[in-house]
């Protein structure tokens, strides 16, 4: 019903990286968009937040390119660009007006082949600084900041990947080193472990012939090294796990958390709009009881992680009143949770109309279609994903819901992590 | 195709030229200022109703209360409770939401282009007919005063709090948090919101912008039938001129004992939305800290790895609003933050920016112009900036060429009139214990060092 549809065409070049083209020509800017096939996840015992420490280290220069020039360029042409670091991939993208797409093809290109010969002690030292001093306006000097570090080493076995933080730790970062980045950009900064998604204001012809010419001479990488540790999980946690924390925290803040399939598992669109009929809008059970009829929490919110390693993650998230009492808060949340199993279907059906208009929304800018694109191509070989998103959550039905709040949602199944505010009762 | 050179930039192909979208302007029967403009891209529409009921018009004593009634509308309406009205809203799949701010408050919906006719009703049942049931004020009030005891324990935004007491005079609206204080919100009680939502919520003075895959002449038609029988005009604001706390340069230090970096905040009064040096700052203040490579930025981190993020801004308002710098620093970073800063704000209040650097920050500034606007609630925000400040209706289509006129003469006129780091005020919230010392020893100005003011 929608009259939403993505076009694009797929690519290989010879050394193989895959390519996305999606041309749209309503507006004249174009969106640059590159996935590498590597995050937090890759990173062994000892190098935590290094895939994100290299993040930075690719905006130091590279070959052709000084220092501050890829910002320069791309800034003096009204450009917008950035780059974000996550479990299981990095991205590098640039929106710029589209006569100015070679200038990101080669910034892009000179970085994928010849990073190296710009690194230096003094660029990685630098960063290093920078980088800490992310961790601690982010983390560090943050009421609650230690949240999803707690929460990880809940849900996920030392010997699992997402066991440690994609920020990783002070120690791992002061630890990096140039052959770091020398043996981490050999082994998965290659063309055959990227996607490359072009999108907007483009020919498909010319825009194929301009990518060979930038990105055909970069050479292939060996085949990509195992994840370390051990990647099976069961499906379930086994049990409830907690965690309770006394800290310098304004209001207490109650964190629950449940295994759930992979993204990569036909299940997933169920967590999906399961997640979205506990806390997505007004009307949703949470927000509902928790916030408006019983006035236990200030707020409440809930994500999905899309995960692909062994298992990923369903949130729910209330902050409470300063007299708010923990356990009645939990008590409550956990009754509106495992109240699931008598989902209706008008719930679903105003979750899945709220869906497809956030759906319209996110499609409205070229740089997150082609942030899809890549991402589908990624993980899953499958671009034209893109066009079947709402099919895929339009087909989940009430009973698969009950069945997985049943199922998934329940004491055995959960985690749950406490902040105390410090001196209250 | 010739051998390809790696060395050189490559040159940009062919412009395409970009233009902003036309703009239908009506007045409907009430008096309220239409703007509709057609975006096909997508089947959406996105609508904001801009009313002048804004934080800047009450007295200090009920600051917050129009933040509280804005977010009180989703309590219930004369004919459904709050819970019907999210439902209602969600089938049909559209997102409404009303926020205050300092000049007005904006009534937000977004939805699929064929749900505009009923999205449209519930939007005027909702801003017209609000019934402000009890338990949901007092609901909305128990968040909103929960949301001030977050912002004293959030240390970036403790320190803006903060700083806008040293900038401003105690009776200047814009020295407090928009969202008001603890003694003000807690004050405001069910017949407040009422009768403010009812002297304050009239179309006169106000605008309806409309972008979206929509037609001009059937959203007037709609809007007369949703909200012509809505009538008035706002109760008159009040009249304030933002003076300053302080001219002479101060710094503060609030103890945040513990901290593994301080927050701070470096500024003073700057210019209001209709200077007419708005275009000037605005190319000088990108090259300050407003883009990536900002002298700020370029100094702080990229050299000397003090912060993740330094950045400068004109907080331009109907009054003067703030002029600030910006960081979250290591804390042996701080004082030598600080003296970078105040040492970027001279050099740029005596010297002004170059020709190379202003020519940048006029193409940063002209091409970003049409990437922000991709979306109909981009271009539905610029369009509302109109109706708020009384600008042109070809504003943003000459936009652009006002960008452009900027020279570094003028941006460095505009510089020594608007930057003054002799009258800075410094704010820092962090660990005194580490920090006061350094900050003492810069010899900038008298420090004092205040405690962190304990919850509520």
């Amino acid at each position: 019903m929608s009259r939403l549809h993505v076009p694009f065409e797929r690519h290989r070049l010879h050394n193989g990286l895959r390519v996305v083209l999606s041309p749209d020509r309503t507006v004249p800017i174009v969106a640059v968009n590159i996935w590498y096939g590597v995050g937090s996840r890759n990173e062994a015992a000892g190098k935590t937040g290094f895939a994100h420490l290299f993040e930075h280290m690719m905006f130091q220069g590279s070959a052709h390119v000084p220092k501050n020039r890829h910002f320069e360029l791309i800034e003096r042409v009204g450009g917008a660009l950035n780059a974000t670091t996550w479990f299981d991939r990095t991205n590098y993208f640039e929106t710029v007006p589209s006569h100015h797409l070679e200038l990101a093809l080669w910034l892009e290109s000179d970085r994928m082949g010849w990073m190296l010969p710009a690194m230096d002690q003094e660029k990685l030292d630098n960063q290093r600084e920078v980088v800490k001093n992310e961790k601690r306006q982010r983390y560090d000097n943050q009421p609650y900041g230690d949240w999803d570090e707690r929460l990880q080493v809940m849900m996920y076995p030392p010997d699992h990947p997402y066991h440690h933080t994609v920020i990783g730790s002070m120690e791992d970062i002061d630890a990096a080193t140039l052959e770091d980045v020398e043996r981490f950009f050999t082994t998965y900064y290659v063309p055959n472990n990227a996607v490359l998604t072009v999108a907007g204001d483009i020919e498909s012809r010319p825009t194929l012939d301009l990518i060979e010419r930038y990105f055909g001479a970069i050479a292939s990488g060996a085949e990509l090294p195992p994840l370390p540790g051990r990647t099976e999980l069961p499906s379930k946690l086994g049990s409830m796990v907690r965690d309770h924390v006394v800290a310098d925290v304004p209001l207490p803040r109650l964190i629950m958390a449940f295994r759930t399939p992979p993204f990569s598992s036909d299940d997933f669109a169920v967590a999906e709009v399961s997640r979205a009929l506990l806390g997505m809008g007004r009307a949703s059970r949470l927000y509902r009881s928790l916030v408006r009829e019983r006035r236990v929490a200030k707020s409440v919110v809930t994500y999905i992680y899309p995960l692909l390693t062994g298992g990923s993650m369903l949130l729910a998230w209330a902050t409470g009143y300063p007299d708010t009492d923990l356990a009645a808060l939990e008590e409550a949340m956990s009754e509106e949770i495992e109240g699931l199993a008598g989902a209706h279907q008008d719930e679903v059906d105003r979750a899945i109309a709220l869906a497809e208009t956030d759906l319209v929304h996110t499609m409205e800018r070229v740089a997150t279609r082609a942030d899809l694109l890549s991402m589908f191509e990624l993980y899953f070989d499958d671009p034209g994903r893109i066009n079947r998103e709402l099919d895929r959550l339009r087909a989940v039905t009430v009973d698969q819901i009950r069945a997985y709040a049943r199922e998934r949602l329940g004491k055995d199944n959960r985690a749950v992590l406490t902040y105390q505010p410090k001196g209250a009762k | 195709m010739s051998a390809l050179d790696r060395t050189a930039a490559p040159s940009p192909g062919p412009i395409q030229h970009f233009d902003f979208p036309p703009v239908e302007r009506r007045a409907l029967s009430n008096g309220l200022d239409l703007r509709v403009a057609r975006l096909g891209r997508l089947p959406v529409a996105s609508v904001r109703l801009f009313l002048r009921a804004g934080e800047a018009a009450l007295p200090t004593g009920r600051a917050g209360l129009s933040v509280l009634t804005a977010d009180s509308l989703d309590g219930g309406t004369q004919r459904r409770s709050g819970t019907e009205l999210a439902e209602a809203l969600e089938r049909i799949g559209a997102r409404l939401d009303a926020s205050a701010g300092w000049e007005g408050t904006s009534v937000d919906l977004y939805c699929l282009a064929e749900r505009l006719p009923e999205a449209m009703r519930l939007l005027a049942e909702f801003t017209r007919e609000p019934s402000f049931p009890l338990e949901e004020v007092e609901r909305a009030r128990d968040q909103h005063l929960a949301g001030l005891r977050q912002r004293l324990m959030d240390p970036g935004t403790l320190a803006g709090d903060v700083a806008l007491e040293r900038y401003f005079a105690p009776e200047v609206p814009y020295a407090r948090p928009l969202d008001g204080t603890v003694a003000s919100v807690s004050g405001l009680g069910r017949e407040d919101l009422a009768a403010y939502a009812e002297a304050n919520f009239r179309p006169q003075h106000g605008g309806l912008i409309v972008v979206g895959d929509v037609d001009g002449r059937e959203v007037a038609a709609l809007a007369e039938e949703c909200l012509g029988g809505w009538t008035g005009r706002p109760a008159t604001a009040e009249d304030f001129a933002a003076s300053p706390a302080s001219t002479t340069r101060r710094v503060l230090v609030v103890d945040r004992p513990g901290s593994v970096q301080s927050e701070v905040r470096v500024g003073h009064i700057g210019a209001a939305r209709g200077t007419p040096d708005y275009f000037a700052l605005s190319v000088m203040n990108l090259v300050l800290g407003g883009m990536f490579t900002s002298r700020l930025n370029l100094n702080l981190r990229e050299k000397n790895g003090f912060t993740y993020g330094v950045r400068s801004g004109f907080g331009f308002r109907s009054r003067p609003g703030p002029f600030e710098v910006s960081a979250a620093v290591g804390n042996e970073q701080t004082a030598p933050a600080v003296r970078e800063i105040l040492a970027e704000l001279s050099l740029m209040a005596d010297q002004g920016p170059t020709e190379e650097e202003v020519s940048a920050a006029r193409d940063y500034a002209a091409g970003i112009f049409g990437i922000q606007l991709e979306t109909a609630s981009q271009i539905g925000s610029r369009l509302t900036q109109l109706v708020v400040y009384g600008l042109p209706d070809g504003y943003y289509h000459r936009y652009r060429d006002d960008v452009r006129s900027v020279t570094p003469e003028i941006a460095a006129e505009a510089a020594r009139r608007h930057v003054r780091p002799e009258q800075a005020q410094i704010v820092v919230v962090g660990d005194a214990s580490q920090v006061a010392g350094p900050l003492e020893a810069l010899g900038i100005g008298p420090v004092e060092v205040r405690p962190l003011q304990p919850n509520g």
